[in-house]
């Protein structure tokens, strides 16, 4: 030992071991930052210990899933349970979420027209099967206060009227429908008035037909029509549909328009009925 | 004829019953069906209706004819008994063909119903739109009528191959097996 405590590798260690402790200080002084033979050394190192690294990780995942797979197992279908409850919340969500959105604009159409005595919103039960002018049904009747040619609508525009009431189902005809008319005006220039009456051609294409108008109209393509309220029917100033092409009729005597309804008739999900409005033509009336 | 045990005859009800149930759960499936979504749909009823005639007796033929009519008129939204009066007929008429002069095949129900459903295709045609002189009316008959019959037509294969399989497991047998004979004597 003494002889080792005299000898130079023994001054050499010490040395080597005092210069690394230099270093040492050295890197204390740095603050924080590596020295460069360091940063020398990760970077000449760094593929290898990813590789290495990434081999181990492999290695280790492999074996701890040997080690713990019941435990995974259990992780995993506690996991699925907890996706499917995630999905179901979801799913309520955007169903609560369309529902909250439907009944806002159903909102809309009563601070719009104060007059208005609307029905519950109604769901469309389903379509009158091969029916070319869209009648359908909906889950709301007499019970709810609905009467037979009440008008029946969305927050966009007119969609029809009822024509056969029972308890708690109602049949509603389409403003695509050849039965039924409905007057209306420009609502932009308030005249080139006319009637909106389907036809077989246009609802093939789920639009309706404007016939009786002026030759001298200025109606052009995007105009609003609106309802004129004076058949007592329907309420006034209620969108029908927008101008889409506007020909000479058959006739030759007056002009006729096709009308794109303010929402696509064949793909109703819920409407809403108004029994009630200033202006509604009481069966009194009729008399 | 074969006297029956009360077992065997508990078996006739239960199997008669069952199979009754099944028609009727066939005819409110295809109803649904009709109800449902917004693209042409062949009217289901009509061969509904006329594959239980072919193996019943007028009465029952007649109340079925009824059911179907007037769920077809729910569905098409028509004059609530139009269908009914309609169907109740040509299904009491199908069944005393298949009584009287035809047997009891394939061909012979699908011609049957390829009558039955162009003259209903062609009544409703007639009434609910041709009668009201609609501008372009022709095209009705052509974009709609006709395919809803050739719908009709293709579909009553279907609801044939389903009542046959109700009938093969749930229709009393008419005749002895030879087995059955030699068993019994």
């Amino acid at each position: 030992m003494r002889e080792f405590l005299k000898s130079t590798k023994f001054k050499v260690l010490l040395a080597f071991l005092a210069f690394l402790v230099g270093v040492m200080i050295f890197a204390v002084t740095k603050g924080g930052y590596s020295l460069s033979g360091a940063s020398v050394i990760n970077t000449l190192t760094a593929p290898f210990r990813s590789a290495s690294n990434g081999i181990s990780m492999k290695m280790e995942h492999t074996l701890d899933k040997i080690k713990r797979a019941d435990d995974i197992y259990d992780e995993n279908q506690r996991l699925k349970a907890q996706i499917g409850e995630l999905n179901k919340q979801l799913t309520d969500y955007d169903a609560l979420k369309a529902e909250c959105d439907e009944l806002r604009k159903f909102v809309s159409i009563k601070e719009g027209h104060e007059d208005y005595i609307l029905s519950q919103p109604c769901k469309v039960l389903s379509y009158i099967a091969n029916d070319p002018f869209r009648s359908f049904t909906i889950n709301k009747g007499s019970a709810e206060g609905i009467e037979p040619y009440c008008p029946v609508v969305t927050a966009e525009g007119l969609i029809g009227i009822t024509i056969e009431v029972s308890e708690h189902v109602t049949t509603v005809r389409t403003i695509l429908s050849p039965d039924l008319s409905v007057a209306v005006q420009c609502s932009s220039s308030g005249a080139d008035k006319g009637i909106v009456e389907g036809n077989i051609l246009s609802a093939e294409s789920g639009n309706t037909k404007l016939t009786h108008l002026s030759t001298n109209n200025h109606l052009r393509e995007g105009d609003l029509m609106i309802t004129t309220g004076s058949s007592g029917l329907f309420p006034k100033d209620y969108a029908v549909g927008t101008v889409k092409d506007i020909q000479i009729d058959s006739n030759g005597l007056s002009s006729c328009a096709e009308i794109e309804p303010c929402i696509d008739i064949t793909r109703l999900t819920s409407v809403i009925v108004i029994t009630d409005f200033s202006g509604k033509r009481e069966e009194s009336d009729e008399d | 004829m074969r006297i029956k045990t009360t077992r065997e005859q508990r078996i006739l009800y239960i199997k008669t019953v069952a199979r009754w149930v099944m028609y009727y759960i066939i005819i409110l499936a295809s109803f649904v069906i009709m109800t449902s979504g917004t693209w042409l749909k062949p009217v289901l009823l009509v061969p509904a209706a006329l594959c239980v005639s072919l193996g019943s007796g007028q009465y029952s033929s007649a109340v079925t004819g009824a059911v179907c009519g007037f769920l077809t008129d729910i569905a098409c939204g028509r004059l609530f008994g139009y269908n009914a009066v309609l169907l109740t007929f040509f299904c009491v008429i199908s069944s005393l063909l298949f009584e009287l002069y035809l047997r009891r095949k394939f061909i012979n129900y699908f011609l049957i119903t390829a009558a039955v459903s162009f003259i209903q295709c062609g009544l409703d045609y007639k009434f609910y739109y041709q009668m009201w002189k609609y501008e372009h009316v022709s095209r009705i008959f052509s974009r709609y009528t006709l395919r809803i019959w050739i719908y009709t037509m293709i579909s009553s294969v279907f609801v044939y191959i389903l009542y046959k399989i109700t009938d093969r497991f749930l229709m009393p047998k008419t005749h002895l097996t030879i087995e059955e004979a030699i068993k019994t004597n």
